[in-house]
């Protein structure tokens, strides 16, 4: 009986606040043990979260009964807890278990926690009546200062292109009262150099729900093998499509984002915060647990308008850029410098320089996280783990409480 | 309250579909003599089981979102037997077994009857692996074979497979807490026994013999052969990039795999190689002794799970004859093309309709003060100003009024 006993006292432990791994705990409990314990990633979830900081009460217990989201292995037994079964998965030491596991549950967690908080915009829970037309459109004098019906002669815009960088962009001038549209609009298609680009694509993703986002490393694989770029990194496709729309003249692509306000008339607009390659990869995951519990425009909007500021909120923040891992750099390049030829042989109006669309092997080369290997995982499960311990964004430090063998 | 709750939680293959399609087309009937088949679709059930385990499933999650505890709310509301069905339950986590048995029988207010439904491991192996190409898989069945014997099973395949086909280990997640007597195993008969034989061991343990029900199939998950299933496995390599999950599941899934190569009958059929049969056969001896030591009720015969001899000949699926795969492609082909004519000649009513509608509309529009009241409206709603005047003036008129 030493074997279920001990794993009911490590439980206990870890309830307590204990941070003993599995591997090192040798206390026993007296009298009868559970019949079913937490699984082995849970249990070693908790034991992270506690070395962190004083877990409250009520997320202990959320942590304890949580199951991963998704395929992938099930709730695995502590090896040594029980009589050895012929059934079942093998039981594992919870100190051997991969990042990516407890990420799983942290992640369901997490996802919890922001649809708990319901749709940050509530506009969608209020019905359609003249007293809220009023109060939006008051509101939205009161942020620009000037309401664009005073201002006929504004230039009128269209956000495409990059849809990370366009989505912010439309975000800030929307919030200054200048919602895009109107009679003559010019298109500005937003883009970077094509590494950036495909970068911002996939952090756009990962701020989505709905569709399941690969990994960084496989998406890129899998565009590697593929003739067809999305339209969001490959500006030369979507300036064709607008010029035959609308006409060439009311199409400009736009390589340097600081000449935007003298375009759009604005003093000033403020880009969307860098985002770390944890942090994208972090709202990845959460964003795969989140569309089993939101509809994907609520999820979208989740996404952005609560976990993003709480990752750019971190102490940590901005972590280390996404970086393309070196065995993509080559065709990157060669198909970022096919992107600028076809730029420049469609004659679009260019805000910037052209060049500015292809990524050099030098640039390529730069540091920054390619979000590969268990350390990556690593750095993505200790963001995890503040944000659980932190739902709000209010980080508590209070030292973990010693280890009690 | 519910009394009785008798939930179906697997396995995978072993008549499932067939099971829940006439459980659901005969849903008011079984209401009229007390039993609840709670689903306003074919797949409530499914949808129930993904939101109960977090189960992503190719952007059908969205629609599964609050559909268990809708479930179990049905199920808790009746006061007669309820019957909860779905296969992919067997993989539920013990938390969320927890989290299910809280629901539908709360402080133990119902009685609970689990039901499995099991095959024969030799078969059901080569079922899994056609299942998984049904489901956009690319992987070989060397690879297939190989991740199921990692005894580590860490990889997907391995995790998922043994999560819905390892009946101990199943039965001791969803059965931990029931006596032995209210978990009840339906063995499916081996191949050659008399058709409906499955159907009559169903039906008592679900409680439905005397009861009138159509039992016409509308539909089935029936399999493939070998040269069809190495084809549709290719035509995923091809198509994976390029076809999204909602349009892959009527056109390759339904279109061509069910409706289009699973006639094909007279091709070799998928089976488990010849080498692994003791493997398996061991395997599977181990779970029979198991369950009989275990002291379950029995619906059929335990000896169904014994597997029959290895086949004499056995094709394999990652080399098969060429002939047979075109063979195979040509039956797509001719498939698409018929299902692409008919879009076709629906496309061309469809235009027709609308050309129609038309026309009634430039009619009905051709007075003189409609044109004016048009053109000003226009003008109007060309500012933010007019637009937001617009919004104000169908408010003011009133949800009901038209637009001018």
């Amino acid at each position: 009986m030493t074997g279920p006993a001990r794993a009911a006292a490590w439980v206990a432990h870890l309830r307590e606040g204990g941070t003993t791994p599995w591997a090192e705990w040798t206390g026993t409990v007296d009298g009868p043990t559970p019949p079913v314990l937490p699984g082995a990633q849970q249990l070693e979830l908790l034991r992270r979260v506690n070395q962190r900081a004083a877990v409250p009460d009520a997320l202990v217990e959320r942590v304890l009964t949580a199951s991963a989201a998704g395929r992938g292995r099930p709730d695995l037994e502590l090896v040594g807890a029980r009589p050895a079964s012929d059934f079942g998965p093998p039981p594992v030491d919870p100190g051997d278990l991969p990042a990516e596991e407890l990420l799983r549950v942290a992640a369901l967690l997490l996802a919890e926690d922001l649809a708990a908080e319901g749709d940050p915009d509530s506009r969608h829970d209020r019905p359609d009546d003249l007293g809220r037309l009023l109060g939006d459109a008051a509101r939205r004098m009161k942020r620009s200062g000037r309401g664009p019906w005073l201002r006929p002669w504004r230039t009128k815009y269209k956000l495409v292109g990059d849809p990370w960088r366009a989505d912010a962009l439309r975000r800030d001038l929307v919030a200054r009262g200048r919602p895009p549209g109107g009679r003559g609009a010019l298109v500005l298609v937003v883009a970077d150099d094509f590494a950036t680009m495909l970068g911002d694509l996939w952090t756009d993703r990962c701020f989505s729900t709905g569709v399941a986002v690969p990994a960084w490393g496989p998406w890129l694989d899998a565009l590697a093998g593929s003739r067809r770029i999305a339209r969001g990194a490959d500006p030369a496709l979507v300036a064709a499509t607008w010029s035959e729309r609308v006409g060439r003249e009311r199409v400009r692509i736009v390589l340097d984002e600081t000449q935007l306000p003298a375009v759009l008339g604005v003093p000033r607009l403020t880009p969307r915060p860098a985002v770390s390659a944890e942090a994208a990869e972090l709202a990845r995951l959460v964003a795969k647990a989140l569309g089993l519990r939101v509809t994907p425009d609520v999820g979208r909007r989740i996404l952005r308008e609560r976990l993003l500021p709480r990752l750019v909120g971190h102490p940590g923040h901005p972590g280390a850029p996404l970086a393309v891992p070196p065995e993509h750099h080559r065709w990157i390049h060669r198909r970022s410098v096919r992107m600028r030829d076809a730029v420049r042989a469609g004659d679009y109006p260019v805000v910037g320089e052209v060049d500015g669309l292809v990524s050099r092997p030098r640039a390529l080369a730069a540091s920054g996280e390619t979000l590969s290997g268990e350390a990556a995982d690593e750095r993505v499960l200790a963001l995890a783990v503040d944000l659980l311990l932190a739902p709000t964004g209010a980080q508590d430090r209070t030292g973990p409480q010693e280890a009690g063998t | 309250m519910s009394a009785r709750v008798l939930l179906h939680v697997g396995t995978p293959k072993t008549g499932t579909s067939h099971l829940q399609d006439v459980l659901f087309r005969n849903r008011d009937r079984l209401r009229h003599h007390g039993l609840l088949y709670p689903a306003d679709r074919f797949d409530a059930h499914f949808l129930a089981a993904l939101d109960l385990m977090a189960l992503p499933w190719g952007g059908l999650q969205a629609e599964a979102i609050g559909r268990w505890d809708a479930l179990a709310e049905q199920v808790r509301r009746h006061p007669g037997t309820s019957i909860i069905s779905h296969e992919i339950l067997a993989t539920a986590s013990r938390s969320q077994v927890g989290r299910a048995m809280q629901s539908l029988a709360p402080d133990d207010g119902a009685e609970v009857h689990l039901v499995l439904s099991v095959r024969d491991l030799v078969r059901q192996i080569p079922a899994e692996w056609q299942e998984n190409v049904k489901h956009r898989s690319t992987i070989t069945y060397e690879e297939f074979l190989a991740q199921l014997r990692d005894p580590e099973r860490k990889g997907r395949i391995a995790t998922w497979f043994w999560g819905v086909q390892e009946i101990p280990d199943i039965l001791d997640r969803w059965g931990h807490e029931l006596p032995p007597e209210n978990i009840h195993l339906v063995t499916v008969p081996p191949p050659g026994g008399a058709p409906d034989l499955l159907w009559k061991r169903f039906s008592s343990v679900f409680g439905l013999d005397g009861l009138d029900l159509d039992l016409e199939a509308e539909r089935a998950n029936p399999s493939l052969g070998v040269p069809e299933t190495a084809l549709v496995r290719r035509i995923n390599k091809a198509v994976n990039p390029v076809l999204d999950p909602p349009d892959y599941r009527p056109l390759v899934r339904e279109l061509l795999a069910h409706q289009t190569l699973s006639r094909r009958t007279r091709t070799p059929r998928l089976a488990l190689p010849p080498d692994l049969h003791e493997w398996a056969r061991d395997l599977g001896q181990r779970w029979n002794d198991e369950v009989r030591r275990r002291g379950y009720d029995v619906v059929g015969d335990l000896a169904d799970l014994e597997p029959g001899p290895p086949p004499e000949h056995w094709a394999d699926p990652d080399s098969p004859r060429e002939s047979q795969v075109s063979g195979a492609a040509v039956e797509a082909i001719r498939a698409l093309l018929v299902e692409n004519a008919r879009m076709r000649a629906e496309e061309e009513r469809l235009r027709h309709e609308l050309h129609e509608a038309r026309v009634a509309l430039d009619r009905s529009f051709l007075r003189p003060s409609y044109r004016v009241r048009e053109k000003v409206l226009r003008g109007v709603r060309r500012t933010a100003v007019g637009r937001g005047l617009h919004r104000v003036y169908r408010l003011a008129r009133g949800r009901s009024s038209r637009s001018a």
